[in-house]
């Protein structure tokens, strides 16, 4: 499956929020999804960028792309445990 | 004909959105043509922040309560019952006791702490968000003897993002004071890789922990806590030991909007980043906590988005097409210790720039408390000029 066929369970729209953020918004939905689940977070943070791929290690899941888009952007993230 | 506003919730936001519909359509109310009606099931309103402030003999209860009818605008019509349904396609809301109906509704049921997410969390940690607890965590620290004290967060969302950072500084403070600052050991966990969400503050705030020995403990995300062997367990795999733990517990929606199925999984309502209107839905708006907006769950967006729902409404009574947008806006305190503080001031748009910790932020923080039930929950000072 190429990456821009990736059809996400879930879209987080945390584009606007500097707290509590968009990581914080990924783990809340990492949480609710089911293992094997896709969810994707729109980010305008810069910090993202630094934060979501170090979390997604940590916890171990993965990280299927980072996307640049118009004015924000998209992480797409499976959970796996 | 009357237009009914009905208001679900008597918390920060509720009562303000109620206070100041009840000043912006004085004249429509007297001549009969609107009616406000709050439903709100405690004849008590509490003022949250104060239980920060408790553990710590720097607040007591009688700041944090106070009766809800007497913050209300004499036309305001307090129904204390509680809501059990929300059917927002016939448009009414049902109590244990009737059915009110509405033109406007505006859903202001807050969010509600919930320990029980989390294995161990209730037996085996403190937290200070509610009374009782908040309560019980200064009788705790008045006879803590000594050992480690961790600080973290069990759940994403939560009301107050810089609420541990504070409990943090504060506790170290507080210890210090007594001159027990060398028998305590003070661990502080948080979910992100660093120790606040915002960059800037985050720089300021390890920079503060690590002139007063506080341990950060970063990418920790609580998965349980062990009571019997007195230990935290991640959901990164890590674990840390405690002698006394205050854990913010996860967060979820209202039991109302629960039941209603208006919510998503966590319980919190679909909204309009903008226009603040559950989504879909152009005569029901959604504030404060009861939203699924990625913003600060605060006492000050409830109190920012009250002001703009309440505009929105008045203008449609009116026949205006609705003016005011909300634009993300939070402002939240921080307190460094004992006579020192920051102000935090943010929005969708620009992030904060901190001010440096200083006496005049502690000062008006503590002036606030008292400021709150005089002109910001009777809505006086809308948005508290901002």
């Amino acid at each position: 499956m190429r990456l821009s066929e990736i059809k996400p369970n879930k879209i987080v729209d945390a584009r606007g929020s500097f707290c509590p953020g968009p990581l914080m918004e990924l783990i809340k939905a990492i949480k609710e999804a089911e293992v094997g689940e896709i969810v994707s977070v729109y980010s305008t943070d810069s910090g993202s960028k630094r934060d979501i791929p170090l979390w997604v290690q940590k916890a171990g899941h993965e990280l299927l792309g980072v996307f640049e888009r118009e004015g924000f952007t998209e992480f797409v993230v499976k959970k796996k445990r | 004909m009357t237009k009914n506003v009905l208001i679900v919730g008597g918390g920060t936001g509720g009562t303000i959105a109620a206070n100041l519909l009840s000043y912006k359509l004085r004249e429509e109310i007297r001549r009969g043509e609107v009616r406000i009606q709050l439903i709100e099931q405690s004849k008590r309103h509490f003022y949250q922040p104060a239980y920060l402030l408790i553990p710590f003999g720097l607040s007591e209860v009688s700041e944090a309560v106070k009766s809800e009818r007497e913050l209300l605008s004499e036309s305001v019509e307090l129904i204390t019952e509680r809501a059990t349904r929300i059917n927002v396609e016939d448009r009414f809301v049902e109590t244990e006791k009737g059915k009110y109906t509405y033109d406007y509704l505006i859903i202001a049921t807050g969010s509600v702490p919930d320990p029980s997410q989390v294995q161990g969390l209730s037996e085996g940690a403190h937290h200070f968000y509610d009374l009782d607890s908040s309560l019980k965590l200064e009788e705790s620290l008045a006879k803590f003897n000594g050992g480690k004290i961790v600080v973290g967060v069990a759940g994403v969302p939560y009301k107050c993002p810089p609420a541990p950072l504070e409990f943090t500084f504060l506790v170290e403070d507080y210890f210090r004071r007594r001159h027990m600052r060398n028998k305590v050991e003070i661990e502080y966990l948080y979910p992100l890789p660093r120790v606040f969400p915002i960059e800037s503050v985050a720089d300021f705030a390890y920079n503060i922990m690590l002139e007063r020995g506080i341990k950060a403990n970063l990418l920790f995300n609580i998965e349980s806590v062990d009571p019997g062997k007195k230990e935290i367990i991640s959901m990164e795999g890590d674990s840390t030991k405690y002698d006394l733990a205050v854990i913010i517990p996860p967060h979820r929606g209202a039991d109302v909007i629960i039941k209603s199925g208006i919510g998503d999984k966590g319980g919190w309502i679909p909204t309009d980043r903008y226009t603040l209107n559950m989504k879909n839905y152009d005569d029901v708006y959604v504030i404060g906590d009861a939203t699924d907006l990625p913003i600060s769950k605060a006492g000050s967006t409830a109190d920012f988005e009250a002001s703009v729902v309440s505009s929105r409404i008045a203008d449609s009574i009116r026949g205006i097409k609705p003016r005011a947008v909300y634009d993300g806006r939070v402002m939240c305190f921080l307190l460094s210790k004992i006579g020192e503080g920051s102000l935090l001031v943010f929005d969708y748009e620009n992030p904060s720039k901190p001010v440096k910790p200083n006496f005049f932020c502690y000062w008006y923080k503590m002036a606030y408390n008292r400021l709150y039930w005089n002109i910001t929950a009777r809505a006086l000072l809308p948005g508290f000029g901002v």
